[in-house]
């Protein structure tokens, strides 16, 4: 018994140190200005609820999330839809090049983003579409990443339901869309979350295309919130949690698919 | 709008033809004074009307040079003195066709937009720059509030008066990232000088440059100014705004901010700087400037004599910051009585112009790569502006 | 006849299926690569435009001393980050049972993983704060006096490091948790029978089942700090006047150069030549892990 009492004092120890960023930061998001730099702090906040309103009055907010659950939104269907199809071609179809067209989109994968950027941004640049929505949107359709793990995914399925609906004569379209796809639902899901996860937390393309603040997603608004001129802590507090609030809300609710998704990225990878 | 340009030079001979000019600002602020003063023109000049496009300032230089890079920037736009010289040198803004009476206005503003001999726009507003004092942190220590003609010294005696390190109170805050409210403005005090008049030499190693720095440094040294650690942490003027500084070197734009914020708003008034060797203060001031590849540049040429004028500048000074038309800030001063607002204007007589280069941008860069060795104690002031002159020397010398 | 019609066909849709993917990498992945090869043998103008100016950049890259120290600070972080690892599979261990409060302790764990990164680096920056912060308000009670922590050249990297940790070792814990949970319950059955005790079993069975994950985690963690850029650019900011955090020098990274080549000062030829180098480090830092999993991953 002694050893459980051990066990639970180290974990709760290590738990302590994980959330008490997140409790010091909702404290501080109540305080003045003026409290949250005494010395000593003081410790309970005296509901300074103003410091909420100060973050919409200095961002966009509302137009800056929604920007952002578009966004996240959009990639994560069209990443969902175009990786499952091109997954569903890698892993069942027989085409002539198939080896080295997988060859090409997994040495997409091992690129890092950066190399990407300045073109892309230039596309966008060329195309008109600095400051808007489908700046942020279209080049995050599309995933190398997404396609490997899919692929991976239906590769562990059983191909039994296929080939008999094969043999009832069904095409590669009616195999993909009502036998596969219901199939792969764990997979895809673990792909959705993952990619709206990393869409809403994305910092740097948004930062890049987009700097009218009514364009913006909220990081990249958080971002221009703390200047060399401000550090105003109290409402800089209450606008990150604002920000990373609906994320942390969906993981709460969707916990069992988040670390699965985790967890089958990580062992399959 | 028509896309053919062959088209348009026949149409550039009919007065009335209907235009719409679009006009580029970066201050949410000043958005609604702008619209009124385009509106305003559209009554004298009824074939044009004008748009006016607010980009933020985060956003504002990146967006325009995408514009102007891409053939897109606004008929007329805000300007700059940081940014003019780029501009006119890579003739993407258009010099004026014609000479107008530019004594309405301050000389430095003019000076400033003024390349290779042309003259570029006309000066919108200016700023200048004053100390804000916070009264109460004056009371309680019982020190007297600056007066007009007060010198380096008085401003020194009265940070040591109203330091009080247990209490967590600094006299003042030698901040290094603004040039413009701090350094450029004591350096000009001492008689030193940022850049050669020709733009072709760094003043850095100029002993009284030198001088002018190491006013700040002095006050590092004797604590009277938090480190520059803790001015990382927390900025200077949210120190103040938390009553941990005294003494805050800022500009007229600074008014909005201090007038609104809870805890400033009603204890503290603005002085004008000490005086070292001389009076001086950096004055700066936003100019409207034409687009090269304006599709009208009669119309645009018409809108910025018409936003340069006398009444334009009674109309921004009702709402926004200092019109730089000679005798028109009346309006601005008196909006706020409590504050002593005049102490802007009166500095304008010996202001000097802000320091500017064709890439400013790359040494501003460099003096904040060294200078923050001074700052924060690493190396002694006059070595680490020696090093800045030589390297603000190579960079001016690629220019 | 027929098999040859049905082959088609097949091929037909695979590419159809394969063709929205394949454009939209095309267009936006592939050819963005070879259009920053060709960027960083280019100089450009401030207004758009540029040209052909050989190695220039790359002789550029051997003698700019922020390149150097970003390198350094770059390597830094991603070698003590990888201290996460360790960390992660003593709490997966401890963690790998059936008890009260799993699920709990899995999800406290898991939260700054979830957290935007943007919103963790403020937060970690007020609580790092000289004077005001909650850390060395709590070291003042035990009578030390904190610096300032991310403005300290001797502290700041460090206090990144330790955010970094704080921020991936949920992450990290998962999948570890997941390559445990696949270890044969036999064998620690067996390992009982023959007297081992947790500790032993923890270090006989464990470790070593568990190495192709802490290899696939360590490559993960390696390639994602090489790319440091959220965090820094909230703490440390960019442009010229993050220069004045006396700490910037210990602070800036790679990737952090990169943008205030590319979009700050606009010299996208140079920013180029950068992301080329550090292609270049990702692969053979890589291989070099590669290489040296044969001496310590166990595959069963």
């Amino acid at each position: 018994m002694p050893r459980r009492w051990l066990l639970h004092t180290v974990l709760i120890a290590a738990s302590l140190v994980m959330v008490v960023p997140f409790v010091w930061q909702i404290l501080t998001s109540l305080k003045t200005l003026s409290d949250a730099t005494s010395v000593p702090p003081s410790l309970l906040p005296q509901g300074q609820w103003a410091n909420y309103g100060r973050v919409f009055e200095l961002l966009p907010f509302g137009t800056q999330f929604l920007n952002t659950a578009l966004m996240a939104l959009a990639r994560t269907l069209g990443q969902v839809l175009f990786c499952s199809m091109a997954a569903y071609a890698f892993a069942r179809l027989r085409f002539p090049f198939k080896k080295a067209l997988f060859g090409v989109i997994l040495s997409v994968l091992m690129v890092p983003p950066q190399l990407f950027i300045i073109p892309q941004y230039q596309i966008m640049s060329d195309l008109g579409w600095l400051n808007s929505l489908q700046a942020l949107i279209v080049p995050g359709l599309f995933s190398a990443f997404g396609v490997f793990l899919l692929r991976q995914f239906f590769l562990s399925l059983p191909v039994e339901l296929e080939e008999a609906a094969r043999l009832d004569g069904a095409g590669p379209l009616r195999i993909y869309w009502s036998i596969v796809l219901p199939l792969a639902r764990p997979g895809l899901v673990a792909l959705a979350v993952l990619t709206l996860l990393w869409s809403w937390n994305d910092l740097f393309w948004p930062l890049v295309v987009n700097n009218d603040p009514g364009k913006m997603t909220l990081s990249a608004g958080l971002a221009s919130l703390q200047g060399q001129f401000q550090t105003d802590y109290p409402v800089l507090m209450a606008g990150s949690l604002l920000a990373s609030l609906p994320v942390i809300a969906v993981f709460v609710f969707l916990q069992r698919q988040f670390i699965q998704g985790i967890a089958q990225t990580g062992l399959k990878g | 709008m028509t896309g053919c340009s062959g088209s348009n030079d026949d149409k550039a001979a009919d007065p009335n033809e209907k235009v719409t000019l679009t006009y580029g600002v970066w201050d949410q602020n000043q958005k609604t004074a702008m619209q009124e003063l385009a509106a305003a023109f559209t009554r004298t000049h009824p074939a044009i009307t004008v748009d006016v496009q607010l980009t933020p300032w985060e956003g504002y230089w990146t967006k325009l040079k995408a514009a102007v890079t891409g053939g897109a920037a606004p008929d007329v736009f805000w300007m700059n003195g940081p940014n003019f010289q780029l501009y006119a040198s890579n003739k993407v803004i258009a010099p004026n066709p014609e000479q107008v009476d530019s004594s309405v206005y301050p000389k430095a503003l003019v000076d400033l937009y003024t390349f290779e001999g042309k003259q570029y726009g006309l000066p919108k507003d200016m700023d200048t720059v004053g100390v804000w004092y916070n009264k109460k942190l004056f009371d309680a220590k019982k020190v007297a509030y600056p007066k007009d003609g007060w010198t380096w010294a008085d401003f020194q005696n009265a940070a040591a008066g109203l330091t009080d390190a247990k209490a967590g109170v600094y006299g003042t805050a030698a901040e290094l990232t603004s040039f413009q409210e701090y350094q450029y403005n004591t350096i000009a005090q001492a008689g030193g000088y940022v850049i050669s008049p020709d733009g072709k030499k760094s003043g850095y190693d100029d002993p009284k440059t030198i001088q002018g720095l190491k006013f700040w440094t002095d006050l590092l040294d004797k604590k009277q100014s938090p480190d520059l650690k803790t001015m990382t942490d927390t900025v200077p003027l949210q120190l103040f705004e938390s009553g941990k500084i005294a003494m805050y070197w800022g500009g007229s734009w600074d008014v909005p901010e201090f007038t609104q914020n809870e805890y400033t708003k009603d204890k503290v008034d603005v002085a004008p700087l000490p005086k070292g060797e001389k009076q001086a203060t950096i004055i700066h001031g936003v100019s409207n400037e034409v687009g090269a590849r304006s599709k009208h540049p009669r119309q645009a040429w018409e809108f910025v004599k018409y936003l340069g004028s006398k009444e334009a500048a009674e109309i921004l000074g009702r709402t926004g910051p200092i019109p730089a038309y000679d005798g028109t800030q009346q309006a601005w001063v008196s909006k706020y009585p409590g504050l002593k607002l005049q102490t802007f204007i009166d500095e304008v007589n010996y202001a000097v112009p802000f320091p500017v280069s064709k890439n400013t941008a790359a040494w501003n860069e460099a003096e904040l790569t060294h200078l923050t060795k001074a700052w924060n104690g690493q190396q002694p002031v006059s070595q680490a502006s020696a090093e800045l002159a030589a390297a603000m020397n190579d960079l001016l010398a690629k220019e | 006849m027929a098999r040859h019609k049905e082959r088609m066909t097949e091929a037909l849709w695979a590419y159809a299926f394969i063709a929205p993917t394949a454009l939209g990498l095309g267009l936006f992945y592939l050819w963005p690569v070879l259009q920053t090869a060709y960027f960083s043998f280019t100089e450009w103008g401030a207004f758009g435009g540029h040209e052909w100016s050989g190695v220039d950049n790359y002789v550029r890259l051997a003698s700019d001393p922020e390149l150097g120290r970003a390198l350094l600070n770059t390597f830094t972080y991603t070698a003590l980050g990888l201290l996460s690892i360790p960390l992660a599979i003593v709490f997966a261990a401890l963690l790998n049972r059936r008890m009260r409060g799993v699920g709990v302790y899995r999800t406290i764990f898991f939260l700054p993983y979830v957290t935007m990164p943007v919103a963790v680096a403020m937060v970690w920056r007020w609580l790092y704060n000289g004077d005001y912060g909650l850390i060395n308000y709590l070291l003042s009670l035990v009578g030390v006096d904190g610096p300032n922590w991310i403005a300290d050249p001797g502290t700041a990297l460090y206090a990144l490091v330790v955010i970094g940790i704080w921020s991936s070792i949920g992450y990290n814990m998962i999948i570890l948790l997941a390559g445990m949970q696949s270890i044969p319950a036999e064998y620690y059955e067996a390992a009982a029978l023959d007297g081992a005790g947790p500790v032993r079993q923890f270090l006989r069975i464990t470790v070593p089942l568990l190495s192709p994950t802490a290899f696939f985690v360590s490559v993960i963690s390696v390639i994602g700090s090489l790319q440091l850029f959220d965090l820094v650019f909230v703490i440390a900011g960019s442009g010229a006047s993050a220069r004045a955090n006396p700490a910037f020098p210990r602070l800036q990274t790679v990737v952090q150069l990169f943008y205030d080549r590319a979009f700050v000062t606009n010299d996208r030829g140079y920013a180029a030549a950068i992301v080329m180098l550090l292609l270049l480090i990702i692969v053979v830092l890589t291989a070099v892990q590669f290489r040296l999993q044969r001496r310590w991953v166990h595959y069963a």
